[in-house]
């Protein structure tokens, strides 16, 4: 398990990174933490003619608070996001998602930008990014452009990003301090990849629920906003009833592949199951907010 | 046992080999780097099976910086082919070329190596080695592979079923079907790998000056390989070193002779550069021997008042592609039927099993061997027997365990147990749960609509197996005597040399102890060297929890010789009779006159220093070494106790409580003892709960990860409480047992049953492991508690 020979890069700025990719046409990889890549370059699953390690580049890492958004620079750590106050603040859904992803140290190497460009479906950001509504900065050579979840995630481990832009930044709104959050995950054991997790967010005043958000992570190709479930809350409010059926209507829209840790079906049924755990959690701790 | 007053032994002394084991100053087979050292890759079948039509190494050959590129034809003039042969009857041996020739029969089989100056440049050659396979028929399990149109892998011996074997006793069909009470299933142990620390590794160096070849190499067994690699490359054996120093894990998988071994001593003596290969991971759960994969088909009989009158049983194991050196592929599926009655007395019993080979990583021993699954089918009969009686478990358990005043107590297949505390064992357990008062938990959580269940698993294992019966019967090796060499040196320390070898267990602590006591100095100078052949006399290595009884009961035979000797030469200076001389903590001295004495490093610089100072004739020198035969061998035994609960709606199996009553003996360092049950515990709840080696139909390897293949970590585990027992054995020297893999043994039916516990009021009981929330998932499916 060694990988393949290649070039090795490591600029120091992002105009630098974006020339080499240039460069390279497509033929170059961004290192960022390295969690999921060199498992691929080693097993020689990938064999990029180079690297293109963005890890000296220090503008990439930062937690700023802006416009109504905290703004995350790719590069800053999960170790460095579970820690942060203001994530803790004003983001505790994130805060949430983070203690679930792997172990301590895939956490101290890992980032957010390379979990989000690695787009793993069974992964915690994607679908905290698709449930928060996130904005993806996307640099390019000559241009920047911001894109929507839905837009940047296309397919398994495939995104929006061309061969020669990169993820430079993540924007998350900062959501209304009464909201209620739950990042609920089943997984065979603590830090593996999820069988199923469901990200909801919840604007909501007692039982009235003026905004759902509900996403999934591990049961498609990419993260699903479990638009159809979120509007019986919207519509319906926060009651049992309610959440049961919108808990019912998430399993039935996904479309969830069997894998050896579980079938289509089982992980349609943790769907409900955990739908309705991180509805009621949510739901909890909005009213615990509101006082 | 004469004049052994321990003292040491029995204390929680700390592991002395910790201090460098977890500061990383251990020296593993990685860790040694010799000057000109070569790097080893193996190219690897893609297929299960298939032939090999044509291999051309040219263009690897070319590249900078190869060395040495080997097919399996040419290796084969190298080497003889490994043959695990046994006497056994109904036993076919056949061939296993470290790199295959003609054919490859599993995914993963080494087929070429490259040997190159880093491992970089070994794997990019590894990419121009040219094969080209024609696919044979996938032989994907032992149902298919006992199909008469079968392709054969082993066309040799004209069959896939290697080997059949039977124990019987009595008259076990009329016994059965005379009964009133019969319970009857179909359980599946599935595939297993031993997942250790340290993957597999080895690192051969020939010196051509000396013609002396020594391999270094994780592996649990350097005497077993010494004496196997003389033979295969034809060498002089005092010529061949194997050491196996730190060694991070074994579990059983580290016990067999491996291909890469061989093929590296074959090429370092053809290059006489040093070669070292390391496994990855990936290598490592594609190639290292895996476990269990049987399917027993079990039925056992009672009387309406709980007594046992037969068990009959028809085992299947999938021994995988090939029989593996020394232990064959008889050794799991015959200790299955060989074990399975268990503690219990069963007056009549069959058991009738059969390894079939298939396209799959050869099967090989692994913590437990075959008890694993044996407890977990017995018990898994008793719990349903005690269920259908409408008897206690525990009521049902303690009416037929074998009775204290029936030992010593042959058994159906021919095994002396000495002794054991299965009563004891139990009735401590239920104490220690506090039966009552669970099951009054138990019952309330009921009512609030909870799945909690309790589960019992009582087994007895044999242990420090001696020549009597050999570990694997039919063998053509000896694994029944151990041997300690123990050196004086002049200042007084004492170096104790031995042929077992650990990967963890802590021999260096235990043993030391146990020289200690047998010689009376203080434990701080006795040092134990392990695992080296050129340093300690004759002997296999640590496997089979042999080490504490074989190593310790030499350890003694040779602590005492010395002791004698020290006790003749203190006589002669203090010019007293030695009878009346005793030892203790480095001091010889006049018994009741404790003034009267002189320092142990005394009598050993007298040992060296000259005549005058030693008795006529005595001869100088204070080294020994013994060897010792167990016979028999002994048991041990323990109850395992497991409380768990499944969650209603995701159907995890949360584990609340797990007590273990164990009895091993006189225990040598109660530390070690505990950490050997929880680790093995441990490795019994992977069993039970994630742990499963997954080929699909083609015979690829789906768990070739360790993300796929599922080990507990600390977070998926629960405080394990321990307590022991401690019946010194009758038979053994010192008294101990041995019980480095009980933890195993007792897991996977404890929590089986308490699963099924938790589950009976619907009607579900487990018979295939491990339980994972998909499976029970689709056993509920049949019940109407999907939500």
């Amino acid at each position: 398990m060694k990988p393949s020979p290649f070039i090795y890069h490591d600029p120091t700025s992002i105009e630098e990174a974006l020339a080499l990719l240039q460069h390279y046409s497509g033929d170059a990889k961004v290192l960022a933490g390295g969690q999921s890549l060199m498992p691929l370059l080693n097993f020689r699953l990938s064999a990029p003619t180079a690297l293109v390690d963005i890890n000296r580049i220090a503008a990439l890492s930062y937690i700023q608070q802006e416009a109504g958004q905290l703004r995350i620079g790719a590069l800053t750590r999960q170790r460095t996001l579970e820690f942060s106050a203001l994530v803790r603040e004003h983001l505790p859904l994130l805060y949430e998602a983070t203690t679930l992803v792997g172990h301590l140290p895939i956490r101290t190497r890992g980032t957010i930008g390379g979990s989000l460009a690695h787009a793993d479906p069974a992964a915690e950001y994607p679908a905290v990014a698709t449930v928060m509504e996130a904005e993806l900065v996307v640099q390019g050579p000559k241009s920047q452009r911001i894109l929507r979840p839905e837009e940047f995630f296309l397919g398994y481990l495939t995104t929006a990003l061309a061969s020669d832009e990169v993820l430079v930044e993540v924007r998350f709104p900062i959501p209304p301090p009464t909201s209620g959050w739950a990042f609920v995950e089943f997984a065979r054991r603590h830090g593996d990849f999820a069988l199923v997790g469901i990200a909801a967010l919840l604007d909501a005043e007692g039982e009235q629920c003026r905004r759902a958000r509900l996403a999934t992570a591990g049961v498609g190709p990419t993260p699903v906003r479990l638009r159809a479930a979120e509007q019986i809350l919207e519509h319906e409010g926060l009651t049992e009833q309610s959440i049961e059926a919108a808990a019912v209507r998430a399993a039935e829209l996904v479309e969830p592949q069997s894998d050896l840790h579980a079938s289509t079906d089982f992980r349609r049924h943790l769907t409900q199951v955990l739908t309705r755990r991180a509805l009621r959690q949510a739901k909890a701790r909005s009213q615990e907010r509101q006082g | 046992m004469e004049q052994f007053t321990p003292k040491l032994v029995g204390a929680r002394v700390k592991r002395r080999e910790d201090r460098r084991l977890l500061t990383g100053q251990g020296a593993y087979t990685d860790d040694h780097r010799p000057s000109g050292l070569l790097y080893a890759a193996f190219l690897r079948s893609p297929y299960a099976h298939a032939r090999i039509v044509r291999l051309d190494p040219a263009a690897a050959r070319s590249l900078a910086g190869v060395a040495t590129v080997m097919t399996g034809e040419e290796l084969a003039r190298l080497v003889k082919p490994v043959r695990a042969g046994s006497n056994m009857r109904d036993y076919k041996t056949t061939s296993w070329p470290p790199l295959a020739v003609g054919k490859v029969r599993h995914v993963g089989e080494a087929v070429a190596v490259v040997v190159a100056e880093s491992r970089y440049l070994a794997e990019d050659a590894l990419e121009q080695i040219d094969v080209d396979y024609e696919p044979l028929p996938t032989v994907a399990d032992a149902q298919a592979a006992s199909e008469p149109q079968a392709a054969l892998l082993h066309e040799e011996v004209g069959t896939n079923v290697l080997l059949t074997r039977q124990f019987a006793q009595g008259e076990v069909d009329a016994a059965i079907a005379g009964a009133e009470v019969r319970v009857r299933e179909r359980f599946r142990f599935h595939r297993h790998a031993a997942i250790c620390m340290e993957n597999r590794g080895c690192l051969a160096e020939y010196h051509a000056g000396t013609g002396a070849l020594t391999l270094r190499s994780a592996t649990q067994c350097p005497g077993l390989l010494r004496d196997v690699l003389a033979d295969l490359l034809d060498l002089p054996e005092h010529c061949v070193r194997v050491v196996a120093a730190d060694v991070g894990g074994g579990f059983g998988a580290k016990s067999s002779l491996y291909p890469e071994e061989l093929t590296l001593c074959a090429i370092t003596r053809l290059l006489a550069r040093p070669v070292k290969w390391i496994s990855d991971r990936r290598e490592d759960l594609l190639t290292s021997t895996q476990a269990w994969d049987e399917v027993v088909e079990a039925e056992l009989a009672l009387r309406a008042d709980g007594t046992i009158v037969g068990l009959r049983a028809e085992v299947t194991t999938d021994i995988g592609a090939y029989s593996i050196y020394p232990w064959t592929a008889t050794v799991e599926p015959v200790q299955t039927i060989s074990f399975l009655p268990g503690p219990y007395r069963v007056p009549h019993y069959r058991g009738r099993t059969r390894g079939v080979a298939t396209c799959k990583a050869p099967l090989g021993p692994y913590r437990g061997v075959g008890r694993p699954i044996t407890t977990f089918v017995m018990e898994g009969l008793m719990d349903r027997a005690a269920r259908r009686l409408g008897m206690d478990p525990v009521e049902l358990r303690l009416r037929n365990y074998i009775r204290e005043e029936e030992f010593p107590y042959k058994t159906p297949s021919g095994i002396v147990w000495d002794q054991a505390s299965l009563t004891a064992c139990m009735h401590k357990a239920r104490e220690a749960l506090d039966y009552e008062a669970t099951r009054q938990w138990q019952r309330q959580a009921r009512e609030e609509g909870r799945w909690v269940g309790i589960g019992f698993a009582t087994y007895i294992e044999l242990t420090g197996v001696g020549s009597a019966i050999p570990v694997s019967p039919g063998m053509p090796i000896s694994t029944g005597t151990e041997a300690a060499f123990i050196r004086v040196d002049p200042s007084g320390t004492v170096t104790a040399a031995f042929s077992v070898a650990p990967q963890g267990q802590g021999h260096e602590t235990a043993l030391a102890q146990v020289v200690a006591d047998a010689l009376g100095v203080s434990f701080q100078d006795v040092r134990v060297i392990c695992g080296d052949t050129a340093v300690a006399p004759h002997g296999t290595g640590t496997y089979a929890s042999r080490s504490a009884v074989l190593a310790g009961g030499a350890a003694i035979l040779a602590g005492r010789a010395l002791r004698e000797k020290t006790l003749q030469i203190a006589g002669h200076l203090l010019e007293t009779n030695p009878a009346d001389l005793d030892i203790q903590d480095g001091r010889i001295f006049v018994r009741g006159k404790l003034e009267r004495g002189i320092p142990f490093r005394e009598i050993a610089r007298a040992a060296y220093g000259g005549l005058r100072r030693l008795p006529k004739d005595m001869e100088p020198g204070l080294e020994v070494t013994r060897f010792y035969d167990p016979y028999y061998g002994t048991a041990s035994s323990a109850t395992h106790v497991a409380v768990v609960e499944v969650d209603r709606e995701t159907y995890e199996v949360k584990i609340h409580r797990y007590v273990v009553v164990e009895d091993c003996g006189r225990i040598i360092n109660p530390l070690i003892v505990e950490g050997q049950v929880r680790g093995g515990v441990a490795q019994g709840i992977g069993a039970a709960l994630y742990e499963e080696v997954v080929y699909d139909e083609e015979g690829q390897l789906l768990t070739g990860t360790l993300m796929d293949y599922l080990v507990p970590t600390a977070a998926e585990l629960i405080p394990i409480e321990v307590h022991h027992l401690e019946t010194p054995s009758p038979t053994t020297l010192g008294g101990f047992r041995g019980m480095g893999e009980g933890g195993t043994i007792g897991a996977p039916a404890a929590i089986a049953n308490a699963v099924s516990d938790a589950l009976s009021p619907l009607g579900i009981e487990i018979t295939e492991l491990p339980i994972t929330p998909e499976r029970l998932f689709r056993l509920m499916r049949g019940t109407n508690e999907l939500s």
